[in-house]
């Protein structure tokens, strides 16, 4: 039962509600979209997921408990997410290696994440002296270090580069087919379009559409996910409110 | 589900281990310690250059007595342990890995005491050869047994032990790095001072006073609480400190 189960989650963010009452299902063994314009409330769901977030109501389970109820959280669940930090000061080897002995991991995982990851010449390099892109990669090290099998990736392609973006499609195929259960979110269509099975649709905090990517209206995702992201009573003029 | 349910023992054992490899894996604490030396040094040296007699061993107490004052170093470290986590985003990687955030509190207290404790014997170590150097200059014999010498020399390593647990506190509390040190420094050049001409007596209840008092001798004029209950009261104020922090700042969302 490796799938995330999203339950009536709602968070107010003191006046402002950005998640209203979004539920839905993630299966294991397929990639599942996580889409929605910038603001649509995706991160605070997934930061709700992890229990990073406390709901207003409703509540995210992953493996039937609750993130913060799993016994060794990082070897069930590897997160990225986009304000995940780094010191700025340590090597991207030693980013690893704190990661590695709080999961309980030998030290050897570093190194095979570091190869997984292409980081290796850059491994002792200061994490300040790395590019976006490289951060984006340790980030993925360190979601994969516990060899989980629920991966939870907020816009993980942000600032790789086409070949990047074409190694991380694979890397996702690859862990999907192993039977893992992985939700990336993203805003950019296209790029989703070739890697998912599943999508996710959300947008001012309200669910539009969860099921099979073939199942979708229209002709295109792009289609699908205009009009589904358009304002609430779909015909309505109010659709530029973002 | 992977892995086994460790016991709760082992598991604070290796949050504890994992905080010194955060602070290994850094240079800030290295900085910070070496720094602290510089202090320490020119503080003892202070007391035989400032026309005070070396063969008095209050003189040796003065100089010594330095080792308490970098005890803003030991909080300053504790404070960058929590506060540095929220301001480098770490924390995210830090609660997802252990999602029982009062843990990671309390492990960082026990951490940072023991951090504390390692400024103070350090730099009691370059105190004292900074003393036996300058007592050798001025041709005056080191009785490391005299009377009161040995109070300074405990009450000044505690001062660093509590410090480092209170840095945590007030890390938890305020979370905002750059706002938790300069307040933290404001604090003790400026506010206390004002503070305790505004409440007198009641003075000697307030951090960096109640700190003093582990030095171990009275500075004329000033009141001050005993050793012991200076040491009681910055343990207080630790605990205070944390507990209001693990009740309110620490549940908050990590966004």
């Amino acid at each position: 039962m490796a799938t995330i189960a999203i339950e009536g989650l709602t968070k107010d963010f003191g006046d402002h509600r950005v998640v209203d009452g979004v539920g839905f299902e993630v299966p294991e063994g397929v990639i599942t979209g996580f889409l929605g314009p910038n603001g649509a409330g995706k991160t605070t769901t997934l930061r709700m997921a992890l229990g990073l977030v406390t709901p207003t109501r409703g509540r995210a389970l992953i493996n039937g408990v609750p993130y913060a109820r799993l016994a060794e959280p990082r070897r069930v669940v590897g997160a990225l997410l986009e304000a995940t930090g780094f010191h700025p000061g340590r090597t991207g080897r030693d980013h690893l290696r704190v990661l590695a002995q709080i999961t309980g991991l030998p030290g050897v995982r570093v190194g095979e994440l570091l190869e997984l990851v292409d980081l290796g010449p850059a491994a002792d390099d200061r994490v300040r002296t790395y590019s976006l892109g490289m951060k984006q990669r340790l980030g993925l090290a360190a979601a994969l270090l516990g060899d989980p099998e629920v991966l939870i990736l907020d816009e993980p392609s942000n600032g790789l580069d086409p070949a990047g973006m074409a190694w991380l499609r694979d890397l996702l195929k690859g862990l999907a087919r192993e039977g893992r259960t992985v939700l990336v979110s993203s805003h950019v269509l296209s790029e989703v379009q070739q890697t998912v099975n599943n999508v996710v649709i959300i947008q001012d905090g309200t669910l539009r559409y969860s099921g099979p990517l073939d199942a979708l209206p229209g002709d295109s995702l792009e289609d699908a996910f205009l009009s589904l992201t358009a304002a609430p009573a779909a015909a309505s003029t109010s659709a530029a409110s973002q | 589900m992977k892995g086994t349910h460790m016991n709760q023992a082992a598991a604070f054992h290796r949050l504890i281990s994992n905080e010194f490899l955060k602070l290994r894996t850094t240079r800030s604490a290295f900085i910070l310690v070496g720094v602290a030396q510089l202090v320490v040094i020119a503080g003892a040296s202070g007391a035989f250059v400032s026309g005070l007699d070396p063969k008095d061993p209050e003189t040796v107490r003065i100089g010594l007595a330095h080792v308490g004052l970098v005890a803003v170093f030991s909080l300053i470290l504790g404070i960058m342990a929590m506060a540095g986590e929220y301001r480098h985003k770490t924390i995210t990687d830090t609660y997802l890995a252990t999602p029982r955030r009062g843990r990671v509190v309390g492990a960082k207290i026990v951490t940072y005491a023991i951090v504390g404790a390692g400024v103070g014997l350090v730099s009691t170590v370059t105190s004292i050869a900074t003393i036996a150097t300058w007592m050798g200059v001025k041709d005056a014999p080191l009785d490391l047994g005299a009377s009161g010498l040995w109070q300074t020399m405990v009450g000044c390593f505690v001062w660093n032990v509590c410090f480092g647990a209170m840095g945590v506190g007030v890390g938890a509390l305020v979370r905002n790095l750059a706002g938790a040190i300069s307040g933290a420094l404001v604090w003790i050049a400026l506010v206390e001072g004002i503070v305790g001409q505004l409440v007198g007596d009641s003075a000697r209840w307030l951090p960096f006073r109640a700190g003093g008092a582990l030095q171990g001798f009275a500075s004329p004029g000033v009141e001050q609480l005993s050793q012991v209950a200076g040491g009681l009261v910055l343990v207080g104020y630790a605990a205070a400190f944390v507990a209001v922090a693990v009740t309110t700042t620490i549940r908050r969302d990590v966004t």
